[in-house]
């Protein structure tokens, strides 16, 4: 067992970890003249460097926004208010990962292979009467919700079920906040995915998503590139940042190809964007604030937009779940209130932080909770929401963010060179990239180069402290294999038929999904039904790797 | 007994996550084992794996719940197939006892490459220091 050793320590090499070498300490030497400028321009202002908004967390606090769900359609709905009766000012639904994330229902024999699984990550939503049970009593028109669809193409479905439910009750789309995430990052990189769409096709609906939010739902974010999943798969900070912007540009190069949106609205459909941050506190917070300059450089160079109201990033954080350890599980509780504090320092429009159980179980309640008081604490106990920016000017912050920035474009243009974005998912070049991280970090882990207190250095064979995870979710599987065979029983067999074929032929054709999508909801279309739409229209995605 | 020994590595949920199975082939791999990686499998699919490769050890990357891997050890026993199996992912402390009840190692989160790749050596049978 590894305890504290002062040579080691005296040995120890210091460095980001991105690898970027850190100094002893930093002097006005160390921010490059190109930088300088940037720091020059107030929060609020372009290259908003220092912020998003001139007043930051004084006009308004960070989003307290947490996944959740599990389980029935009603485990999920009662959590969710759960976390909202205890603060959170946001929600996020989770829909059951074997049935979403491949458009499967639950009689599909894959899913009836690991039936114990099904609910375990999310609640199982073949419809939209299931979403409807899912945010039933949850005010959607005054509370900021995420829909799901986290996967690309089963985020046409889920934003249709919500905003389904949301004109069932009367509420005007055109006034409905919200966003889903609908994005690569996940089930191309982070957990690859066979049974989905491939990469081409997942570009056509995201912004068939976009355009349709334009029209209808303005007030709506239709996608959110997800750094976190390619950072928690192995990216380091500024991989994420140049495979974030490089996949921004796909959607963008899209739009104008098309000519269908104006630019302007697409770089503000784009403009949210979801950021890990993990243990190195100075490097994520460096990190958000690059984020913030170098879209807005992106969009000045290549776009030609100079309309500061659209330029502005607007940032979702959620910690990192890879940096949350088993052993000695409370450890955790530190682990995410530091995280946090690098995206608040950052400056992060919303954040989620990860559950001290994260590497036992999803959150039990006590540990959502806790995830939920973490963010309380941080803005009403520590006085961070008092000053924009606290970090600007520090020599060491403003060095590193400008190094994230140039090490950011240089992996954006190995990117480009590779053939972009979605090439280099096809290809599997990011996979390498984030494998190569992934055993270096492992590498460091055993050699004594890297310390993760209570996993490899002060470890305790009896842990003083036990927690038992998320116990499971019962009866989940029986219930939707139940409300599947009620769907099929009580719905317009005929109305189905009618909306199924408007779906395959809109997939076909060249419109706009979405029309066709919300009609196929409105008819009661399952989950299944339209993944098998996809599967035929579009087949599936070659793998780069096995998964 | 110096043949190389094989190990299937197979995931029991529709999940792809492939960070954990991944970083464990690559130490195995450097470790002189030869690894089949079978990816997002059934019960069914994982039996016949292990019959067709004839490994000498079966690595079980479990996301969250564990019926279904402890339905993969029974399938492969009845299968009459008698070699180990060892198992990693988010398996909670209660779910962990009952998968070492059914005589299956388990590497959660946090266990180091060094210490799994040293439990595929005593498990096929090679004297662990390499």
């Amino acid at each position: 067992m590894r305890q504290f050793d002062q040579q080691r320590w005296l040995r120890k090499k210091w460095e980001t970890l991105s690898e970027i070498p850190l100094r002893a300490h930093y002097g006005p030497e160390d921010i490059p003249a190109e930088h300088l400028a940037r720091l020059g321009s107030p929060p609020g202002q372009g290259p908003f460097l220092r912020g998003a908004y001139p007043q930051g967390f004084r006009s308004k606090p960070w989003r307290i926004f947490q996944l959740s769900g599990f389980g029935k359609p009603e485990d999920e709905n009662e959590r969710i208010k759960f976390l909202l009766a205890h603060g959170e000012t946001g929600f996020l639904m989770e829909h059951d990962r074997n049935t979403a994330d491949h458009l499967f229902n639950v009689d599909h024999p894959e899913v009836q292979a690991r039936s114990e699984d099904v609910g375990l990550t999310g609640a199982v939503m073949q419809s939209v009467r299931d979403i409807a049970i899912c945010l039933d009593g949850i005010p959607i028109e005054s509370t900021y919700g995420h829909a799901g669809g986290a996967v690309v193409q089963h985020a046409p479905f889920a934003l249709a079920g919500y905003w389904t439910v949301a004109k069932r009750r009367g509420l005007d789309l055109a006034r409905l906040a919200g966003t889903g995430q609908s994005d690569y990052f996940l089930t191309y990189l982070g957990c690859v995915t066979k049974q989905q769409v491939p990469t081409r096709a997942g570009l056509r609906l995201n912004v068939d998503i976009m355009e349709f939010c334009n029209r209808h739902l303005p007030r709506w974010v239709p996608i959110s590139i997800a750094g976190y999943n390619g950072a928690d798969t192995g990216l380091n900070a500024y991989q994420e940042l140049g495979s974030v912007f490089a996949n921004a540009v796909e959607y963008l190069d899209e739009v104008k190809r098309r000519g269908s949106m104006d630019m302007e609205a697409a770089a503000k459909a784009v403009g949210g964007m979801n950021f890990r941050c993990c243990m190195d506190i100075f490097e994520e917070a460096s990190k958000l604030r690059a984020a913030r300059a170098m879209w807005h450089q992106l969009l000045e160079e290549r776009y030609g937009i100079h309309n500061e109201k659209v330029m502005n990033l607007r940032i979702h954080v959620v910690t990192a779940g890879s940096s949350m350890a088993y052993q000695q599980p409370l450890n955790n509780i530190a682990r995410g209130t530091l995280m946090g504090l690098a995206a608040v320092l950052g400056g992060a429009q919303s954040l989620g932080v990860s559950g001290y159980d994260e590497a036992l179980s999803v959150p039990s309640e006590h540990a959502h909770q806790m995830s939920v008081r973490i963010q309380q604490i941080l803005q009403n106990e520590t006085n961070v929401c008092g000053v924009v920016d606290p970090l600007g000017g520090s020599y060491y912050v403003e060095s590193l963010t400008a190094d994230l920035i140039s090490k950011g474009w240089e992996f954006f243009e190995e990117i480009q060179k590779r053939g972009g974005f979605l090439e280099c998912l096809d290809s599997g070049w990011l996979h390498a990239k984030a494998h190569e991280n992934q055993n270096a970090d492992m590498d460091a882990q055993a050699s004594g180069e890297r310390t993760i207190v209570g996993v490899t250095d002060f470890v305790e064979d009896h842990a003083p402290f036990e927690v038992d995870g998320f116990m499971g979710v019962g009866d989940a599987y029986e219930v939707a294999c139940d409300r599947l065979q009620e769907l099929r029983r009580t719905r317009d067999g005929k109305a189905v038929g009618v909306a199924l074929k408007q779906v395959n032929a809109a997939c076909r054709g060249e419109e706009n999904v979405m029309p066709a999508m919300m009609a196929a909801l409105e008819a009661d279309v399952s989950l299944g039904e339209i993944g098998d739409v996809f599967r035929e229209v579009f087949g599936d995605w070659d793998t780069p790797i096995t998964a | 007994m110096n043949q190389q020994r094989r190990i299937l590595l197979a995931k029991t949920g529709l999940d792809g996550h492939w960070r954990g199975p991944s970083v464990v082939a690559k130490a195995l791999r450097d470790g002189g084992f030869e690894v089949i990686m079978i990816g997002m499998t059934t019960v069914d699919e994982i039996v016949q794996a292990a019959l067709d490769e004839d490994v000498d050890l079966v690595g079980l990357s479990i996301g969250g719940h564990i019926e279904v891997a402890e339905r993969a050890v029974l399938a492969l026993r009845e299968a009459g197939i008698d070699r180990p199996v060892f198992a990693g992912g988010v398996v909670p402390p209660w779910a962990r006892k009952r998968l070492e009840a059914q005589g299956v190692e388990v590497y959660p989160p946090g266990s180091q490459l060094p210490d799994i790749v040293a439990a595929a050596r005593r498990l096929t049978g090679l004297s662990v220091a390499q």
